[in-house]
């Protein structure tokens, strides 16, 4: 069981740090970051806010790039065939590129959180261990979203555009949670509990799952 | 071991199978012939559960039988090493990764020298060969070939012919798309895509006429499956 999903996550792992893809995803969260910073007068600083949602904004702009790159994999030499051909269930190439996504997203923000920091003049308040919890939920709903509409980009060229017209509405409550807790993570003052912010995320993690599950075996089909 | 029952499929409103019953038996070579855009790698792809029929059924006496597709794709990863694509199918269709199994497998279809470099930099022959050694290794029941001879010389010609007849002896069920000449005198039967159908017969030896210095085969006894 699962065998499949763990034998393409490591797979996919293998080939996005073999190929340029990650690069350009990375370069273009920190040109995003760098780009913000241009913005700031001389000596002042970017509110909390503000420097929680440009993380944001560049980890959705990387999870963009890095589920068609994902996908893209399997369409170079039609390898998609023979994997809806292996025995496992179809919800395992979810799961594998899921998990894939998810490490990757990870590695870029572990490049994009001191940036935010140099860039943005930033500090890191107490609350940081919540803001890793709501790392780790906001990247799982990234991670689920980006694996299921990212299958709708496979094939043809047209279809790539989707990815990015339906992630970002769909995405919108759970980056609202996750900029709102980095928001006092970066020492702004909380208008409400954080706390409630993140009950809300495994909440959002827990539906999109479920839904990614069940949907995805229609959209990742053999069909052209 | 394969049944197609009534078997229907379209493509918006362009229709492709019309009603095809046919069945396919364990243990043989069912050669499967028709002018290009007739729908022969459809017929395989709907076998395969890649493509769903518009109405119909397809029905395996094994549920778990597992299937080994080799087309004109090669579905390799151009950035692994031919020895990293074969561990991973292994993998993915459930088997643990083992090394001698993969070397050896290497070495059947002469591509020792380059079990570590990059499928990236092979010809389409080596790539094909490589393809060849990713479906045997993974020991399928059915075989859906797709022209699988594309891009092979000679030799590799002769050694997927060889490993086509070791399957069917291994009692596993072959449906080939072949434009070669080997691939009549392999077949148990042969099926015709022909008027948005399927007519099948049973392979007979080939009577070789000679017309004026040219070949021709002649062969009879067509009946619909």
């Amino acid at each position: 069981m699962l065998k499949l999903a763990l034998a393409l996550a490591r797979k996919d792992l293998s080939l996005a740090l073999r190929g340029a893809g990650l690069v350009q995803s990375i370069l273009l969260g920190l040109l995003l970051v760098f780009m913000f910073s241009l913005s700031q007068k001389t000596g002042s600083l970017a509110s909390g806010q503000m420097a929680a949602a440009i993380f944001w904004l560049s980890s959705l702009f990387c999870q963009t790039l890095v589920f068609n790159m994902l996908f893209a994999f399997e369409e170079t030499q039609g390898a998609r065939t023979c994997l809806l051909l292996s025995p496992a269930p179809v919800t395992d190439i979810f799961l594998g590129k899921a998990l894939a996504g998810f490490v990757l997203i990870f590695l870029a923000q572990i490049l994009f959180f001191p940036a935010i920091i140099v860039f943005l003049g930033q500090t890191v308040s107490q609350s940081w261990p919540m803001g890793l919890l709501m790392l780790f939920l906001a990247d799982t709903g990234l991670a689920c979203l980006g694996a299921l509409l990212g299958a709708l980009s496979q094939g043809q060229t047209a279809r790539e555009s989707l990815l990015s017209l339906l992630v970002f509405p769909l995405l919108a409550p759970l980056l609202l949670a996750a900029i709102s807790v980095f928001a006092a993570v970066f020492g702004e003052q909380a208008g409400e509990d954080p706390t409630s912010w993140i009950g809300f995320s495994a909440a959002f993690d827990a539906i999109f799952l479920a839904i990614a599950l069940m949907l995805f075996r229609f959209v990742y089909t053999g069909e052209d | 071991m394969i049944t197609l029952k009534h078997v229907s499929k379209s493509f918006a409103s362009r229709l492709l199978f019309r009603d095809v019953t046919a069945s396919f038996a364990s243990g043989a070579v069912h050669l499967i012939l028709g002018r290009n855009g007739s729908g022969k790698s459809t017929l395989l792809r709907l076998i395969g559960g890649l493509s769903r029929v518009t109405s119909g059924s397809i029905v395996f006496a094994r549920e778990d039988a597992r299937i080994g597709y080799l087309g004109h794709a090669t579905f390799l990863y151009p950035n692994l090493t031919a020895y990293e694509n074969l561990a991973f199918w292994q993998k993915a269709y459930g088997q643990s990764a083992q090394e001698q199994a993969i070397l050896k497998m290497l070495a059947h279809v002469g591509l020792t020298p380059f079990a570590h470099s990059r499928v990236g930099v092979f010809s389409r022959g080596m790539a094909q060969r490589l393809s060849l050694a990713r479906v045997l290794l993974l020991r399928p029941d059915i075989y859906l070939l797709d022209e699988p001879e594309t891009g092979l010389d000679k030799t590799s010609r002769v050694l997927l012919q060889d490993e086509i007849l070791k399957a069917r002896a291994d009692n596993a069920c072959i449906l080939w798309v072949s434009h070669l000449a080997e691939g009549q005198s392999l077949a148990d039967s042969i099926c015709t895509v022909q008027k948005k159908t399927l007519v099948c017969r049973q392979a007979q030896p080939q009577v070789q006429i000679e017309t004026g210095g040219r070949t021709k085969d002649a062969q009879k006894g067509d009946e619909q499956c």
